[in-house]
């Protein structure tokens, strides 16, 4: 059983979504849901016990060995991400009964929960997949099931928002797409070792410089790096609160696996480095993509919208990492992935319980609110001192390794700016706790229906919450973690 | 003590007169003196006849002269210092000013 | 007895301690005692150093007596013992801490055996003292009491580092001579504590601090003020720099220039400080001279000059106590009132002018007859200028305007009784100086070989006196003499009184129309950057707009080619 846990961790939740179909009543079906996503957090975790143990998994799919058959390929990397999406999916899921039950139709909940299970099973596909091309089917899987997801908005520019991201999204598959096809053209393999074992050869082709551009701006598209993000704000603001949650503690942070699994796992640090000014590229898109996305933040009116322009500029310090091309940036990257995905996805719960009760979450509604939910207020403040990274939170470690990270190639008008960048994070949290904690309450004639979100909503939410502040304090699995994944990366091939 | 109303001693002119007179008269018996006592001297000016009452007059009247002329350059009014800002209003006053001035544009 | 040893200082600084506990007959009883015990172990006392204390590694002697300080604690205790007296109606703690505690570090510096010690003393004698002229607590005082500070804490700065300095160098921590012969560090200390002390002595330029701040003490305050600070200063040359001629010259400018202001000043307590620095000209001669008569000399007018300049402050301070008023423009005729005033401030004016049989003469005749003899011919001119000019302003001008001149309508009463013994007590020791010179003479530091009283002397003396009072009187009656006007006459002090307050004004006048022109400017850049974010930020602002899908597509493959290009290239 142990040995099929790499198919296990993809196929349970895949399979797990039909099944939801026949699931009847939609408390069973999130129970079942749930239960599936349960599992696939189970095997991730003794996945990552595994690989911490024994090191690089490798699974021939129906016992066909790598080169013609399909392998599935954990190393410490692809556990760190498995654990993050897997549990954070759970999470979310946990607390996200009520919402869903209140933002999606009934008639849809079966759909929502499939499409779930799906977008699920791509994500953890595509950082289990060995071989590229079922990157790419993965990627598909979770692209299109995320625009399900996102189109279930009750909002009818959910649906826009999702075609956009569908145009967008589509167009980022097809950029991988050609790239895996160009590298299958010149190497005549799609798995990844050996694609990373041969492309040396043939490096000095123009083929493989192409299909690495449309590789790397294909996976920059799904990551939503600025200037590629548009697509994300509207998708973010419109989809279900809970959607919301789980794509942003997880599908980017995949896209963020890519970026480093391509670019150093399958083209090698060597190609990497010698293309173009991509180091320096990197670290001034991500901290273009800092400020500007942070200085939209502050103006924004929609809390959602808000934190999703905040997404944007945190991928910008993941983009910092690794544009810094160091064990230390890509460590530094890589902690922020997981503390990001903490700390978004327990502002986004805190969002679907402000939704659930409130209905609104546009920052003039918001006045008064901590005196009606102050739990959900009081983990909306830790979430956002987490994001402005104080210490004793998980954004502080996170910024502390990359400014270390900056400061150790000696960047330190990088490491300045990156600084300043947390102090706009501060404006655009402050902004919402004076809304909160110190604008008098307007909605003092509907205070009968607002009262603190319900219990499952808040337990996970402050799962979160307390998570952001345990791995703030301890720090050694996400550390640990991070680094035995960053160096794996560079310390060989993958 | 002297009765506060009666007019004092030296209110009657004539008072006034004799007391000049014996101060006068006092003088002349100084220079006097200078030509009859007999002086050990050091400096050699000091066996000038009448040299410490002239120096003693001219001095003093050059003294309240020239001051009648410091008073010329230097005199001001009693409260020449008074009016002026301590460094702190200085300051503050400047800044209020500057402020209000500062607000009027904003408007 | 173990009490008997202990330096002159800790009776006053304990004695200052024990006052607010004390109230009415019970605190007098205690201010009046103080100078009384402390005067009387001081004299029990043999000369020498009676303690010796090691503070950080230094071997400190803050209690040293010679002939030379024990003169003048005596003087500080007589002083002491009759402010005391004068000021014994007045019910204010302050004023009464501050003196003692003043009067505690005047005898404290005079008594200090080493530099450190007279450095601590010299700080405590300023900031001690400044309370006596803040307590008239108006603003007038309180800044005039500001100004004051500053100067003495700036002169126990100066006096620092050249203490530390000149320890260095020489290696040794003993106050005695310094002079100005060394050079080097030495040299550059010796002139720091020079100017250290010039400062408290008032050399010219350095003097407004005086000027300034004794007239707007209370009453009561500036008795003490005007006994003990300059008087310090004075020890302190006498100890560290006699026989440097430079003081001569300072001196002599010393006794000149104050009198043309006091001729011309309206505030008569203004006046009698013009007239100290002119008394404290003759000691800085005596002191510049440096032979055993000048310095004698110089002692003992020092001595005198505490009692008698105390004396016409006490009187002083009587109209201003009993009157209000103390400008000669609005004073006069209160001999009518106040006649025993009128004769103790007249037997102040005789001494401080140096008739015979009164103090001033025996120890000014010292002086000048020392410049005299050392051949200083034209110092002892002006000297002698000075002596005709104090009697001017100081003899005739002080008792003529406020008693007599025309009558200003003022009625009132003498003053209390305790400033009347006060003054009593000093005016009786005018004379019985004046009269039985040798009980000052045997206190001096050198032998005294010295008789003032010859026909010589004391004819020459009443000639110049005598005609410097027919210039007043024949200035008067040809209506030349100038008439007491209320004003301000500029001094030293004009430069940081009004040229630097402008100059401060001028340079923040510029400094805010630029700060303001700077802030308009940071102003409009924010605003405009503010504008600037807003517009492409904002929710209608470029990168927040939602943009057409087209427009995400074109942007895709724009940085895709920009990517392809740059990798091929």
């Amino acid at each position: 059983m142990l040995i099929h846990l790499p198919i296990l961790q993809v196929i349970i939740p895949l399979l797990g979504a039909p099944l939801c179909l026949m699931v009847k009543g939609s408390r069973f079906v999130w129970g079942f849901t749930l239960l599936v996503s349960l599992l696939a957090s189970m095997i991730s975790v003794a996945l990552l016990w595994q690989v911490e143990a024994n090191g690089t998994l490798s699974y021939a799919l129906g016992g066909w060995q790598a080169p013609i058959g399909i392998e599935y390929r954990i190393d410490i990397l692809s556990a760190y991400l498995l654990l993050i999406v897997s549990c954070m999916s759970t999470i979310v899921l946990l607390g996200g009964y009520r919402s869903i039950e209140k933002e999606i139709p009934v008639s849809n909940q079966s759909y929502f929960y499939v499409a779930y299970l799906l977008c699920l099973a791509g994500l953890l596909g595509i950082v289990a997949a060995g071989d590229a091309f079922n990157v790419f089917v993965f990627l598909e899987i979770s692209s299109l099931a995320s625009y399900i997801l996102i189109g279930l908005g009750k909002d009818r520019r959910a649906l826009w928002a999702s075609f956009q991201y569908l145009i967008v999204g589509t167009i980022g598959a097809t950029f991988i797409l050609i790239g895996v096809g160009y590298l299958y053209i010149m190497t005549g393999t799609l798995n990844m070792v050996d694609l990373a074992q041969r492309i040396p050869s043939v490096s000095e082709s123009t083929t493989v410089l192409v299909a690495f551009a449309f590789l790397i701006v294909g996976v920059c598209l799904k990551l939503a790096m600025f200037p590629l993000h548009v697509w994300l704000p509207n998708a973010y603001a419109f989809a279900p609160s809970i959607v919301t949650a789980f794509l942003a503690a997880s599908a980017t942070k995949v896209a963020v696996y890519l970026l480093f699994r391509f670019s150093f796992g399958v083209f090698g640090i060597e190609l990497t480095e010698s293309i173009l000014p991509l180091h320096e590229v990197f670290i001034g898109l991500g901290l273009a993509g800092v400020f500007a996305a942070s200085l939209v933040a502050v103006f924004q009116q929609n809390i959602k919208r808000l934190f999703a322009y905040s997404s944007v500029a945190q991928i910008g310090y993941m983009i910092v990492g690794y544009g810094l091309d160091s064990v230390a940036g890509s460590m530094a990257s890589l902690l922020h992935l997981f503390n990001h995905a903490l700390m978004k996805a327990s502002l986004f719960m805190a969002l679907a319980a402000v939704v659930y009760r409130l209905g609104s979450v546009q920052l003039k509604d918001l006045a008064g609110l901590a005196s009606v939910m102050p739990w959900t207020a009081a983990a909306i403040v830790i979430g956002g001192l987490s994001l402005v990274g104080v210490p004793l939170t998980v954004g502080f470690v996170s910024k502390w390794y990359l400014v270390l990270a900056a400061l150790e190639q000696d960047l330190w008008w990088v490491a300045l700016l990156l600084v300043v960048g947390s102090l706009l994070a501060i404006v655009y949290v402050w902004r919402i706790v004076e809304q909160m904690y110190f604008a008098p309450s307007t909605s003092g004639d509907q205070s009968d229906g607002t009262r603190e979100a319900p219990i499952g909503l808040l337990t996970a939410l402050w799962i979160l919450v307390i998570a952001n502040i345990y791995f703030g304090i301890d720090t050694r699995l996400p550390v640990g973690v991070a680094e035995l994944a960053a160096e794996h990366i560079f310390g060989g091939r993958l | 003590m002297m009765n506060s109303d009666s007019p004092g001693f030296f209110d009657k002119p004539a008072n006034v007169k004799r007391v000049l007179r014996v101060f006068y008269a006092c003088c002349a018996l100084l220079l006097i003196m200078d030509v009859v006592i007999h002086r050990h001297v050091v400096h050699p000016w000091e066996t000038l006849i009448g040299f410490y009452p002239l120096y003693g007059f001219l001095g003093c009247v050059v003294l309240v002269l020239l001051a009648k002329v410091m008073r010329k350059v230097l005199m001001r009014d009693e409260d020449f210092y008074d009016h002026q800002p301590r460094v702190v209003d200085l300051v503050t006053d400047k800044k209020d000013g500057a402020e209000s001035e500062a607000s009027d544009v904003d408007r | 007895m173990w009490i008997a040893e202990l330096p002159s200082f800790i009776y006053f600084y304990l004695g200052a301690l024990l006052l607010p506990l004390l109230r009415g007959w019970g605190r007098n009883l205690v201010l009046l005692a103080i100078p009384l015990v402390s005067g009387f172990f001081l004299w029990q006392l043999p000369e020498g150093e009676h303690w010796q204390v090691t503070l950080l590694g230094f071997e400190l002697t803050p209690f040293y007596t010679d002939r030379l300080s024990v003169l003048f604690g005596y003087v500080f205790h007589i002083a002491a013992f009759i402010a005391i007296v004068y000021a014994l109606h007045v019910r204010d703690l302050l004023q009464q801490v501050a003196s003692l505690m003043y009067a505690g570090s005047a005898l404290g510096a005079v008594f200090s055996g080493d530099l450190i010690s007279l450095f601590v003393f010299w700080e405590m004698l300023a900031v001690t003292s400044v309370f006596l002229v803040f307590a008239r607590r108006t603003e007038r005082a309180y800044r005039s009491g500001m100004r004051y500070l500053m100067i003495q804490v700036m002169s126990g700065l100066l006096l620092l580092v050249g203490v530390i300095l000149y320890v260095q160098a020489s290696g040794s921590l003993r106050f005695d001579f310094i002079g100005l012969e060394h050079v080097g560090t030495a040299g550059l200390a010796s002139w720091l504590i020079f100017i250290a002390i010039g400062i408290k002595c008032a050399f010219p330029f350095l003097h407004t601090w005086l000027t300034d701040a004794y007239p707007e003490s209370t009453p009561t305050g500036t008795i003490f003020l005007s006994a003990f600070t300059t008087k310090v200063a004075v020890y302190a040359l006498a100890r560290g720099y006699p026989g440097t001629e430079l003081l001569i010259y300072i001196g002599a400018v010393m006794t000149c220039f104050p009198i043309f202001y006091a001729v011309i000043e309206n505030d008569l307590r203004r006046v009698l400080a013009y007239s100290l620095i002119n008394q404290v000209g003759f000691m800085v001669v005596g002191i510049g001279i440096g032979t055993a008569l000048a310095v004698n000399g110089a002692v003992a007018h020092a001595f005198n000059d505490v009692i008698f300049k105390g004396l016409l402050f006490m009187s002083m301070g009587a109209v201003l106590h009993m009157t209000g008023k103390i400008n000669g423009s609005e004073l006069g005729g209160l001999y009518k009132s106040m006649p025993k005033t009128t004769i103790l401030c007249i037997v102040g004016a005789a001494s401080i002018s140096a008739f015979p049989l009164f103090s001033g003469f025996v120890s000014k005749s010292m002086v000048m007859t020392a410049a005299l003899n050392n051949g200083y011919n034209v110092i002892w001119l002006m000297l002698l200028f000075a002596s005709a000019g104090v009697f001017h302003h100081a003899g005739i001008k002080i008792p003529y305007f406020a008693f007599f001149a025309h009558d200003s309508g003022i009625r009132t009463s003498e003053p209390p009784t305790n400033m009347l013994i006060a003054m009593t007590i000093a005016a009786v020791l005018c004379v019985a100086i004046g009269v039985y010179p040798e009980m000052v003479y045997s206190l001096l530091p050198h032998d005294v070989d010295y008789t003032p009283y010859d026909t010589t002397h004391v004819l020459a003396q009443l000639q110049l006196l005598f005609f410097s009072a027919l210039a007043f009187v024949w200035l008067n009656q040809r209506g030349l003499y100038p008439p007491e006007l209320p004003s301000v006459n500029l001094d030293v002090e004009w430069f940081y009184r009004r040229l630097l307050p402008r100059l401060f004004e001028f340079i923040m006048g510029l400094f805010w129309s630029l700060n303001e022109v700077l802030r308009q400017t940071i102003k409009r850049f924010l605003s405009a950057l503010g504008n600037h974010i807003h517009t492409h930020s904002g929710p209608q602002g470029i990168l927040a707009k939602t943009w057409p899908t087209g427009r995400v597509v074109f942007w895709v493959a724009m940085i895709l080619a920009a990517f392809l290009i740059l990798s091929l290239y």
